[in-house]
């Protein structure tokens, strides 16, 4: 499918209702810009190969878009259990774009930074990870307040591996990243914690879905948006259990943080169930900060600013009480400090 | 009844027909035309007429849904629908001067016996318009008006057209339009202030023509300090062919009223019940949807709050039971639009034999509306390994001091619930009918006794062949 063939989407499709196609498209949405790569770069050397040619097999419409944007792809492979690949991402030029994937057989852990003053950043990353591996991923999105951003994201996990996702939102004008998990074999698991801090302007999207294609897969997604100033936070799921895909057990939260009048937040955290045999349950709460959490820490010093900041802090880091890799949380919980410590309201 | 008839029945018990004695009806298929044959019959002000007209022109313009099952959608035959019946010249107060095989049919149904009994009024719609109304003589001496809606607005029709499409306009959806075009029947109900209608009011709609549509109209407006509660019901024969019911139900709750509507929606198999249902709440007023599904083809609706005036509250209780070759399709919606506005959601669904229940909500907190509160809870049952079960709530949320929170599970029966009831001497069937009937308990303490009871019979006959 080519995106010149392709209708844009409506924004009756859920995926679209809150951030319409022409707002994350870097011009007019009938044209194909010219764009950079973005420069991936390793701390430790790490297989990685560039501007290699992969079909893209995706007939949906962000993704086809990005295929057609990046034109080629960075590969990189994993070459060694307990791996750590320290990735920077760096988005730079008027319009920057790539395919990133993750070819993995070994049990790996990626922490990938993103950062750049590109006007808009397009990434699409794709993995397919072998059976019998314990992956953990994270992705730090700290671009400039000005860029656009959309991602899309497709892993597929076979047979009895594992793996722990983290993303945490921290940069960009306006972003939206589309990220599917698809848990192709029994005993697969999918642990994923999003963190976003709506900040300014920022209009940030999350979609998510995770797909019980076979029995006795478990998933996990624990979203958290800390809405402050006018930002407007969207976060959408889907979470589906095949017909056959019993003795499955999934669970999704979002919550929100109302930390200003003027902010915005939307949850459709959805479900679709087949089969019978299953434990299936997703939660949604809207709430602004506990005013007995402010009185506890002011009366122990803190100002009104750095009282609230700690327990952004702390409930943006809530999101990943599940991820169990000490980098993964060492990473993101580092970057979150320095970017509150950079905001906070004084 | 043939052989072949109660295999097309099954346990719907009330999939029987009468023969068809129609004083008036339309042929198939929609135009302008038979909107002003509708209109004109009834003698409506030119303003109803145009109105109509307008709807009409909305609804050929508007495309079906594209949410939703729309492969069921796309199958209805607008065309093959007869949009106007009249089975009764008049309204009659009295009962016996309702025709004889309509009286049957709602004396089988046992609205008279509960007329008598517990009811403060009773409407009963045959096809288009309603053959029988009734309202007890103190809550008219009080001032209650109680009329169908056609009556309505032939003798009040400066209310009428006060408050009509102001809750559900003809835009607001296809079907709404459609509604709006072809309305007939329904009831018409206006509380005096501080007045409180101790007893339920019901109406019960029947179809009993094949290809029959049903589209009546309700507008309740309680007025200041007031309260009632409306009680509905419905049921339809079985038909190798669909039939279409779409209604919509407008209710104005003004300062301090309370009203609560409660549905017991047990069509047969063949209807398509697309319904439009939706309520204003004024200043500290409260407006309670307390809704059950159990029959029709597809189910798309959605009661819903709009929370106008500060401290108002909305309640939505929400069953559902889906079938084979059924998909109910409901939920709630509530727009907090003023501060400090509450309100409850609560949705239980059961999916059996293949049946499909989807519950699909919306919460929306405007920024204007402070110190909000909600909460929704959705619990979901699947009874085999054919059925499915959808959640698709969403929660919009512009003002920082809102307080949300939604929740939702599916999962099968438990295991230790059967085996304990087992282990008192319940048999399987037994112990799973009373599993079910406490699942759906949230929603039958909130009928009326009778009520209730009768949802529990129908529960547990369609329960049966559950096991084994």
């Amino acid at each position: 499918m080519k995106y010149a063939d392709m209708a844009p989407p409506p924004r009756s499709e859920h995926l679209w209702r809150y951030t319409p196609w022409h707002w994350m498209h870097p011009s007019d949405i009938e044209i194909i810009p010219d764009a950079l790569p973005i420069r991936f770069e390793a701390q430790e050397p790490v297989d990685m190969n560039t501007n290699i040619c992969v079909a893209s097999s995706s007939n949906e419409y962000a993704r086809v878009f990005l295929h057609e944007v990046a034109k080629s792809s960075t590969i990189v492979s994993s070459s060694k259990d307990n791996e750590l690949m320290n990735l920077y991402a760096v988005a730079s030029g008027h319009v920057a774009c790539s395919h990133l994937h993750f070819n993995i057989k070994h049990s790996v852990t990626i922490l990938l930074h993103l950062s750049g003053e590109a006007d808009w950043c397009g990434l699409h990353i794709t993995s397919k990870i072998a059976k019998n591996l314990n992956v953990s991923f994270a992705i730090v999105n700290e671009l400039s307040n000005t860029t656009t951003y959309l991602e899309c994201q497709d892993w597929d996990i076979a047979q009895d591996s594992s793996v722990e996702f983290a993303g945490i939102t921290l940069g960009g004008f306006r972003t939206k990243s589309d990220i599917r998990s698809n848990l192709n074999g029994r005993g697969a698991n999918m642990t994923q914690a999003i963190s976003t801090h709506g900040i300014g302007q920022r209009h940030s999207d999350h979609h998510i879905e995770i797909h019980h294609v076979e029995p006795h897969t478990t998933s996990s997604l624990s979203a958290h948006s800390a809405c402050d100033d006018e930002s407007h936070l969207v976060t959408t799921g889907l979470l589906t259990i095949a017909r056959h895909a019993n003795r499955s057990d999934a669970g999704q939260v979002f919550r929100n943080l109302l930390l200003s009048p003027k902010a915005r937040a939307e949850s459709l955290p959805e479900l679709e169930v087949l089969a019978d045999d299953v434990s299936a349950a997703h939660g949604a709460a809207s709430a602004p900060v506990d005013e007995n959490q402010m009185h506890y820490m002011m009366s122990r010093g803190f100002s009104p600013a750095e009282a609230s900041s700690l327990i952004v802090e702390g409930f943006l880091t809530a999101a990943f009480g599940e991820i169990k890799n000490p980098s993964i949380i060492d990473a993101v919980r580092t970057r979150l400090t320095v970017h509150l410590e950079c905001h906070i309201k004084r | 009844m043939s052989e072949q008839a109660r295999d097309a029945v099954g346990d719907y018990r009330y999939g029987f027909h009468d023969p068809e004695h129609a004083t008036i009806r339309f042929d198939k298929g929609l135009s302008e035309q038979v909107v002003r044959d509708i209109s004109a019959l009834k003698n409506e002000p030119e303003w109803m007429t145009e109105v109509r007209v307008k709807a009409y022109h909305h609804f050929n313009e508007r495309p079906m849904p594209k949410w939703g099952n729309c492969s069921e959608l796309n199958n209805i035959k607008f065309d093959d629908v007869t949009y106007f019946l009249r089975s009764s010249k008049q309204t009659e107060k009295n009962w016996d001067d309702v025709p004889e095989d309509i009286k049957n049919t709602f004396n089988r149904l046992g609205i008279p016996e509960a007329e008598q009994k517990w009811l403060g009024g009773v409407t009963a719609q045959y096809e288009s318009e309603a053959v029988y109304h009734s309202i007890r003589e103190d809550l008219e001496a009080q001032g209650v008006i109680f009329l169908d809606m056609d009556s309505g607005l032939k003798q009040y029709p400066d209310i009428v057209k006060t408050y009509f499409g102001t809750v559900v306009p003809y835009s607001d959806n296809k079907f709404a339009a459609l509604n709006t075009a072809v309305w007939s029947g329904g009831s018409f109900i206006y509380v005096p202030k501080g007045v409180h209608v101790e007893m339920p009011v019901q109406a019960y709609f029947r179809i009993n023509a094949k290809n029959m549509g049903q589209f009546e109209r309700t507008l309740i407006i309680a007025d200041e300090g007031s309260s009632i509660h409306y009680v509905e019901g419905c049921t339809a024969p079985t038909y190798s062919t669909d039939s279409l019911h779409s209604a919509v139900v407008e209710l104005i709750a003004m300062k301090g009223a309370k009203i609560r509507y409660s549905t017991v929606q047990n069509w047969s198999s063949n209807v398509y019940n697309l319904v439009t249902k939706r309520g204003v709440a004024y200043e500290n007023s409260t407006i309670e949807w307390v809704d059950g599904n159990i029959g029709s083809k597809l189910t798309m609706k959605y009661p819903s709050v709009l929370l106008r005036g500060e401290g108002a509250h909305a309640e939505v209780i929400s069953v559902a039971y889906a079938g084979e070759g059924q998909h109910q399709d409901a939920g709630a919606k509530v727009h907090h639009l003023a501060p400090n506005t509450t309100s409850n959601i609560l949705s239980k669904s059961i999916s059996k034999n293949g049946g499909r229940s989807s519950y699909r909500g919306m919460l929306q907190v405007t920024p204007k509306a402070s110190g909000c509160r909600s909460k929704i809870v959705c619990d979901a049952l699947l009874l085999d390994e054919h059925s499915r079960s959808d959640t698709y709530p969403t929660m919009e949320v512009g003002n920082s001091t809102a307080d949300l929170e939604h929740e939702a599970s599916v999962s099968k029966i438990s295991g230790d619930q059967l085996f304990y009831l087992m282990s008192r001497g319940f048999s399987e069937k037994e112990a799973m009918g009373l599993i079910v009937n406490g699942f759906f308990e949230p929603f039958t303490r909130e009928l009326p006794m009778e009520y209730a009871v009768e949802l529990n019979k129908l529960l547990e006959l369609e329960m049966e062949g559950s096991i084994g």
